[in-house]
């Protein structure tokens, strides 16, 4: 694989990191928020809602920039892996215990 | 990327503005005029420049409108009464179709989609004080066409086009964020602009364009993706309320007392009480506020609600309280939104940053201003890109040779996006006056003229990409724009001489910020023909030293 | 939005004021003013905390004019116009520019003192 194609090929890796990884990491805060807050701090489940989703924004804007700023690619996926893996699981677990109840 | 964050954002910067530059100097422009969007529909309008506009009292704007609806949509399940105020001079009503067999959910107005289908809804423009019809002056989208251009873009369905739009702000933040990482000298280069230098004068006019308008930047892509962040970001209220009734519970919570309320019909036939009462009781609870809409739930019937909300005024949220009455027996049912929570009142005071409704003036003719220097940081942005790109192929270029297709692919969309779409904005206005005032489906008439125009500009800039171009184009630009107000003085009641006396000053104002902006397209059309002029003596120098062949310049971008 | 006059064109002249002076505690504007090598030399400091002063001012008469969440969002467009003008002077009058910078100043002062003037008189 010559240097140019492994070039692009790096590229095309982190735009797609960053685009789909970064939403879905945007997406993952959103949700978290929304059950974590009234848990942890009490706060109205409409007001939790909007401000996971206020916040997503800045996260998905800062999710992309990491991606482009590590080292290599793989770190840059490995990046949003590890921040992803503990978000899915803290949002399983507070679906489970929070979620449905009254 | 082994360079340093710096430079990775440095990289991520170009690219993230450069991909979707063009879709956001067309966001921006359309967003900018849209400030002044009741004013361009007002100034597309002549026919109502004569008439003294008299204030006509709330109440009688209501009451005529509700006579209106009771003729024409008694059996329709919502009506929207949106009352005259100091931009807006006629009543707007609109009223949805009667229902459909079970299914069919009630829509609400255009600005919240994405998660009922949408029904079909009829509206009108009603002079307050007869409640009639205004049928004198022409039809004409106005200054609505740039606004839902600039996130409904047009020609295709409006969800598309939103997540386009969307998308594209996504890009820009990233882009901003990006750029101040790696702008090191922000501050030592605050006030820096170098004139006349070639590539450093277009970096410092990108930032000067940028930092010193950064917090309206900053603000108006961020507010901009808050407006849609319920169709964009929906995870927050659908986890949530998973098994607590959905979205619509999420919405009535953190919305009470909005429109999106669903109240069924009960089938027994009521007359609808009287509205003059509620107003003014709504208006004592808002301290003298006035009421700005009127929102009727299944009229005539005996579940009705009659909804009112307060009128826009000195708060920065969009989000207003409202009052709802019992629409057969004239009693309150309740208040909502007079104390906020926190956060839907930092969602409603984003929403009313974007949206910039603010009634004074000056802050508005900032916020202009300040979109403005949008515009021209993406522009520069966008044209640093192709001259630095360009210093590629200088060699290449000198040998007789030819820029890459990515390169000439960019110089053409440039000039068609940055120098073309002053020229169709201006020949929407142009068509505005020219178009006969009875041609079918006039609105969609004029829009036509804008698309065709910077369709045009678009295909020549693509296939000609040189300084020459730009010149005629931006020339075109600012013939155009300037001679607004001449073509003003020839089809309307109102030109310059007379609007600057005894107004409308919405029409004077209009004038002279189009001639404003035609002198300002001239004066890039002054600064290309230097450039021009620079080249070719550059060129001269160089014939003199004997050259390996005739040099065939092509390309001559920016 | 009450519009008190006199203390929007405090706004506006104290940005432009106060950005001048922290243009000139530059060395590189000050050489665009006073000609090259020249520096602000002992004035820099006061440059900058009467430029900072000026723009805190603005701030002041912003919220004072347009109330405490609008009068925000009006100081930052207000800066915004006064950065753009800055640079503009700079560029196209540098050999005005401290006269213009100095003129802002005190139409900027003396709006202050007259404003608060006008408030005693009225509140006794």
């Amino acid at each position: 694989m010559t240097i140019g194609v492994r070039y692009r090929l790096g590229v095309a890796s982190r735009a797609v990191a960053a685009i789909f990884g970064g939403y879905g990491i945007a997406a993952l805060s959103a949700a978290v928020l929304a059950l974590c807050l009234p848990a942890a701090f009490g706060m109205a489940r409409s007001e939790a809602a909007m401000t996971g989703t206020l916040a997503s924004f800045a996260i998905f804007a800062f999710a992309v920039m990491w991606v482009f700023a590590a080292r290599t690619a793989l770190r840059a996926w490995s990046g949003l892996v590890i921040v992803a893996a503990p978000l899915a699981a803290l949002l399983l677990l507070l679906m489970r215990t929070t979620g449905g109840a009254a | 990327m082994k360079e340093g964050f710096r430079q990775s954002m440095a990289w991520l910067h170009t690219w993230s503005g450069l991909l979707v530059g063009w879709v956001l100097f067309m966001v921006f422009a359309a967003g900018t005029a849209s400030y002044f969007k009741d004013e361009i529909t007002f100034w597309m309008k002549p026919e109502l420049h004569a008439v003294a506009q008299n204030a006509v009292p709330p109440v009688k704007a209501v009451e005529s409108a509700v006579a209106y609806l009771q003729q024409r949509a008694a059996d329709s399940p919502r009506w929207f009464i949106n009352l005259p105020n100091e931009r807006q001079p006629s009543t707007d009503v609109l009223y949805l179709a009667p229902p459909a067999p079970a299914g069919a959910a009630a829509a609400v107005t255009g600005a919240k989609p994405g998660e009922k289908p949408r029904r079909r809804f009829d509206r009108a423009s009603l002079d307050p004080a007869t409640g009639e019809a205004v049928s004198a002056p022409r039809v004409t989208r106005g200054g609505e066409f740039f606004y839902r251009l600039h996130f409904d873009l047009h020609y295709m369905p409006a969800l598309w086009a939103r997540w386009i739009v969307g998308f594209c702000a996504m890009f820009m933040l990233v882009a901003i964020f990006s750029g101040i990482v790696t702008h090191k000298r922000i501050f030592k280069d605050f006030f820096t602009f170098r004139p006349k230098k070639g590539q450093r004068s277009w970096l410092d006019a990108h930032n000067v364009t940028a930092v010193l308008a950064l917090p309206y930047h900053l603000m108006i892509t961020y507010t901009g993706l808050v407006t849609l962040m319920f169709m964009y970001m929906p995870w927050g209220p659908q986890v949530a309320y998973k098994d607590r009734g959905g979205e619509q519970a999420f919405f009535s919570e953190a919305f009470p007392g909005g429109g999106r309320d669903q109240i069924k019909a009960s089938g027994n036939r009521v007359p609808l009480a009287p509205i003059a009462p509620m107003m003014a009781q709504a208006s004592a609870h808002w301290g003298g506020a006035a009421v700005g809409r009127v929102t009727v739930h299944q009229p005539n019937d005996a579940n009705a609600v009659v909804s009112l909300t307060r009128a826009e005024g000195p708060q920065l949220s969009y989000d207003q309280p409202s009052m709802q009455f019992n629409g057969a027996t004239g009693a309150l049912i309740g208040a909502f939104g007079d104390v906020p929570k926190p956060a839907a009142e930092t969602r409603g005071v984003l929403y009313g940053l974007h949206i910039g409704r603010f009634g004074d003036p000056l802050l508005r003719a900032l916020f202009f201003l300040s979109g403005l220097a949008g515009c021209l940081m993406v522009a520069t942005g966008l044209l640093m890109w192709a001259v630095k790109e360009r210093q590629k192929f200088a060699k290449t270029l000198k040998r007789g040779g030819r820029v890459s297709f990515g390169l000439r692919l960019v110089d053409g969309l440039n000039l068609g996006a940055i120098a073309g779409l002053p020229v169709a904005m201006a020949a929407f206005f142009w068509a505005n006056r020219l178009l006969p005032v009875d041609v079918a489906e006039r609105g969609e008439a004029e829009i036509r003229w804008f698309f065709i125009v910077w369709g045009a500009t678009a295909v020549l800039g693509l296939l000609r990409p040189t300084l020459r171009m730009w010149q005629a184009q931006l020339a075109l630009g600012a013939l155009l724009f300037a001679g607004l107000p001449v073509l003003n003085a020839f089809t309307g009641p109102a030109p310059l001489t007379v609007s600057l006396r005894t107004g409308p000053t919405s029409v004077a104002g209009f004038d002279l910020v189009v001639i404003a902006l035609g002198l300002g397209l001239a004066g890039a059309a002054w600064i290309v023909e230097r450039k021009r002029r620079k080249s070719i003596a550059k060129q001269a120098a160089a014939k003199t030293q004997p050259p390996p062949s005739t040099l065939a310049t092509s390309g001559q971008g920016s | 939005m009450t519009t008190d006059s006199l203390l929007l064109g405090l706004v506006f002249a104290a940005s432009l004021a106060g950005f001048c002076a922290l243009s000139l505690a530059m060395d590189r504007h000050s050489e665009d003013v006073f000609g090259r090598g020249s520096t602000p030399g002992p004035w820099r400091r006061w440059l900058q905390l009467g430029g900072t002063a000026l723009l805190c001012l603005s701030l002041g008469a912003s919220l004072q004019a347009a109330g405490s969440a609008i009068g925000w969002v009006l100081w930052l467009g207000a800066l915004t116009a006064a950065a753009l003008t800055t640079v503009g002077l700079l560029s196209a009058v540098p050999g005005r520019f401290h006269w213009i910078a100095s003129a802002a100043a005190v139409l900027a002062l003396g709006a202050a003192l007259l404003h608060l003037v006008l408030a005693a008189l009225a509140a006794s």
